[in-house]
């Protein structure tokens, strides 16, 4: 055997294999090895057993509503976008579809998995499947079939368990594209039902036999295409350029995607061309010729103190103009340029990195620019209601916001209370622990309903703006206790050792400090993301049309599936734990990567 | 290293009298709350001179040479280095840091960089060196501390004597006129010692002023042109190694001599 270890390529001696053990003395080894065990083992499987056939009896009780859920799909999906409109949703599925093709290509996902495991796997589904079948209150033909299915599970991963190559393996991604093949086949091939909703006079809603609807099972199938498709030309892209151009260009497409989708795809702006040409480009050249200049100058090693003080002005003048009567273009713009001046010493160094941070503003204020024409655009997708999408739509956009806003705040909170300055010290401290001290319903109620009112004359902002700012200094303020934790967690050492070499420091912080930082608070971090992303079930309690709010009140309420809450729970709380799973999936395998360069 | 036959030629018996100053100090005092960790200490090392800082734990040597780059803060008393002094002005802080490089005991390698990430950091975004420029650099300091095949691996997969060279080569790397080393061999295994010792001599035949705390008597008999006794938080004895170790005049020296030797 070898193994390609630190010193390169060693022969060594393999380990002895240890024995597998028939499966009867498995069973008396670990179930059965002491009388007090045996008990254990007999009360705990009947518990679960018991439990699996209440679950089972109560999902396929005749009385159960299942058409509520299935009909009304599309309103637990995006509530009431309009219909002739549904392309831009599949668009908006497509885009994410790619990216994330390409991310597992770029970032090299998936790993292999030897045909002994994926058999031993198929066996205990396959038990499993047979087990839950003989437990099901189903017809008997019903079980049959799935008798049959079950059965043959077992056999395929028996037959894997019994070739002669068991440690040939397999990807796993292979796997998960057959898999999700086969899902969608079915929807070709199966008679699942065609439920769908008629808006009459009336609303009735149809069940008819079949398949599935053309306009679920066609869109369907081009994602899988598209996902595809794109894995291969990550691939080729890999081969073509450097990873480390491509992984940062694809960070900053993910990046900006969610305004994209949300402000260019979905809400279709109706965009005022002749306003755009003739006032927010021009103020968007302007400020990038004259940042770009300013921050080449800015950034050469020897303007010191003058660039400092020249930022520190830029500053004023950007907080002075929210006193004045100017657009909020040139505030935001002002400020961001202002942050980047404030910056540019701690980036200085050859005409390389200078140029490449004038581009970086020019790039980023551009976004700026583009972004705030956008939100100040009119909709033009008409639908009743205060806000355009709802369902799963509205709660991952109001948790993706919310998390990727408070990111930032977070850690400049937990740099600003960790800080050695009083003030910012003082200030960020405050703020933590009356954020901290209020309950999340309270700031969302304050946000939705008060926020609005306080607003100067003019100004504008939709109750889910209002909610996603308000959410997002709380989460901001637990994050950083979290990144907090990870801050102390940095030795003294390494601030010594990064003095030692003369950094600054804002240097310091941000190539020594906050990466190790990062790195230690994944797991609480990721546990925050989950929480955010789950509690913004919250927002049915202020009335906004999320998936909760619509799977307990919405449906229920309607004449043909009065009182079917329990089922569209369940089914809601199925949604809310794949997402939360997968949050938490891609966390573990985010530690192992970056565990790489472990003490 | 092929440059064992130079080593044995020791940099002791050099004249440097007509040598600038370049580390000054003048009665400097530290407390540490009550406790007094230096006691009107008074010294001043000149250019190309290799110290070395003896005296028992808790004597204060360490706390002294961290002074010197200002990790630590004196509180009374003078330090200048290379003409700067050291005050609360931050920028005359950041200009002797540069000036200064300093070897820790535990490494202090940064773990989420690579080694020649950990080396080219300070000197791009300090120095602001271009990245091409530093790059090559750092591979010939690897290559002069005799690991040029470990620039692409993390800290943490290299040994400890390994580690110790690397932080000399990442202090190397903002070409300082002075390095300070705070027991650059106590947290390693007895065989990884010389390897990290034979740097240190190269570098000091290469004419580096050098001011090392450490507890190798061997170093310092054949290294070091001046010897530095301290305990108390004062120093109590200073010459030449020979007069050090066969003619110490002190009782304290003589009784911390017959524990080590």
């Amino acid at each position: 055997m070898t193994i390609s270890g630190v010193e390169g390529t060693v022969s060594i001696k393999p380990p002895p294999e240890t024995p597998k053990l028939p499966p009867r003395e498995w069973l008396k080894e670990n179930l059965f090895s002491s009388p007090f065990n045996g008990f254990l083992t007999i009360v705990s499987t009947a518990t679960l057993l018991m439990i699996g056939r209440g679950l089972l009896s109560f999902i396929f009780n005749p009385e159960r509503q299942w058409g509520s859920t299935s009909t009304n799909l599309r309103l637990m999906m995006t509530q009431a976008y309009p219909e002739e409109q549904y392309m831009r949703v599949w668009v908006c599925v497509g885009i994410i579809f790619t990216l994330v093709g390409l991310s597992m290509a770029i970032w090299n996902t998936g790993s292999r998995i030897t045909l002994r495991r994926l058999g031993s796997f198929l066996l205990s589904t396959g038990v499993v499947i047979d087990v839950l079948t003989l437990l099901a209150p189903f017809s008997s033909q019903a079980k049959m079939i799935w008798l049959i299915i079950g059965s043959a599970v077992i056999a395929t991963g028996g037959a894997l368990l019994r070739t002669d190559e068991k440690n040939q393996d397999v990807s796993t991604l292979t796997l998960m594209v057959a898999t999700l093949t086969a899902a969608i086949l079915a929807l070709w091939v199966v008679p699942f039902g065609h439920h769908s909703f008629v808006f009459d006079r009336t609303p009735r809603s149809l069940a008819e036999t079949g398949t599935v609807a053309l306009t679920t099972k066609l869109p369907w199938t081009i994602m899988l295409l598209i996902g595809v498709l794109a894995y291969f030309s990550g691939k080729t892209l890999t081969t073509r350029f450097p990873s480390k151009n491509l992984r940062p260009t694809i960070i900053g497409i993910w990046f900006l995607a969610p305004p994209t989708l949300l402000y260019l795809i979905l809400r279709d702006p109706d965009f005022d061309m002749g306003h755009v040409l003739n006032t927010d480009l021009p103020i968007f050249l302007i400020f990038a010729v004259i940042g770009g200049i300013l921050l080449t100058w800015f950034t050469r090693p020897t303007t010191g103190e003058i660039g400092r003080v020249g930022a520190a002005l830029i500053l004023l003048a950007g907080f002075g103009m929210f006193f004045t009567p100017m657009r909020m273009i040139i505030r935001i713009l002002m400020l961001l340029l202002a942050i980047f001046a404030l910056a540019a010493p701690t980036f200085a160094g050859d005409t390389k990195t200078r140029r490449r941070y004038a581009v970086a503003w020019v790039g980023l204020s551009g976004i700026v620019t583009w972004l705030v024409t956008a939100v100040n655009t009119p909709s033009t997708i008409e639908v009743p209601g205060d806000f355009f999408i709802g369902g799963v739509s509205l709660t991952l956009m109001v948790a993706i916001f919310t998390i990727v806003i408070s990111f930032p705040i977070g850690i400049l909170l937990a740099l600003a209370r960790t800080s050695k300055m009083p003030i910012f010290r003082i200030l960020s401290t405050w703020f933590i622990e009356f954020v901290r001290g209020i309950p999340l319903i309270t700031i969302l109620i304050f946000f939705s309903i008060m926020v609005p009112m306080f607003l100067p004359r003019g100004m504008e902002l939709s109750e889910v703006s209002a909610i996603i700012i308000g959410y997002s200094l709380f989460s901001a303020a637990y994050l950083a206790e979290n990144v907090r934790g990870g801050l102390q967690s940095v030795t003294r050492g390494q601030h010594e050792a990064a003095e030692a070499v003369g950094m600054t420091t804002s240097q310091k912080t941000f190539f020594i400090v906050l990466p190790q930082a990062l790195r230690v608070s994944i797991p609480p971090l990721v546990g925050h993301c989950i929480g955010v992303f789950k509690e913004t079930s919250l927002l049915a309690i202020i009335g906004l049309f999320d998936v909760l709010y619509i799977a307990r009140n919405v449906i229920p309420n309607q004449t043909e599936f009065l009182g079917s809450t329990r089922e569209n729970l369940l089914f809601v709380s199925l949604i809310y734990f794949f997402f939360a799973y997968q949050m938490s999936k891609a966390s573990q395998r985010l530690e192992q990567r970056v565990g790489l360069g472990e003490r | 290293m092929n440059e064992t036959e130079n080593i044995e030629t020791t940099a002791t018996n050099r004249d440097l009298s007509n040598a600038p100053d370049m580390i000054v100090c003048e009665n400097v005092s530290k407390w540490y709350g009550d406790f007094q960790a230096l006691d009107e200490v008074s010294a001043t090392i000149k250019e190309q001179e290799v110290v070395v800082v003896l005296g028992p734990s808790g004597s204060g040597k360490s706390t002294w040479i961290r002074c010197i780059n200002r990790l630590e803060h004196h509180q009374e008393g003078r330090i200048e280095v290379d003409g700067i002094e050291l005050t609360n002005d931050l920028r005359n802080i950041e200009k002797v840091r540069s000036e200064v490089g300093m070897v820790f005991q535990q490494f202090n390698l940064f773990p989420h960089l690579k080694v020649l990430d950990n080396v080219t950091l300070a000197p791009i975004w300090v120095r602001k060196k271009p990245k091409v420029e530093a790059e090559e650099q750092a591979a010939a300091l690897l290559e002069r501390v005799g690991i040029p095949e470990q620039a692409d691996k993390y800290p943490g997969q290299l040994s400890g004597g390994q580690q110790q060279r690397v932080a000399i080569a990442r202090a190397l790397a903002m070409e300082p006129r002075i390095m300070l080393f705070d027991e650059p061999t106590s947290a390693l295994d007895p065989e990884m010692i010389k390897e990290v010792l034979d740097v240190m001599k190269e570098l000091a035949l290469s004419g580096m002023t050098m001011m090392v705390v450490t507890h190798e008597v061997g170093f310092a008999k054949e290294v070091a042109d001046r010897i530095i006794f301290m305990d108390d938080g004062q120093i109590v004895e200073t010459g030449t190694p020979e007069a050090f170790f066969t003619n110490p005049t002190e009782d304290r020296t003589k009784l911390f001599l017959s524990q080590i030797l």
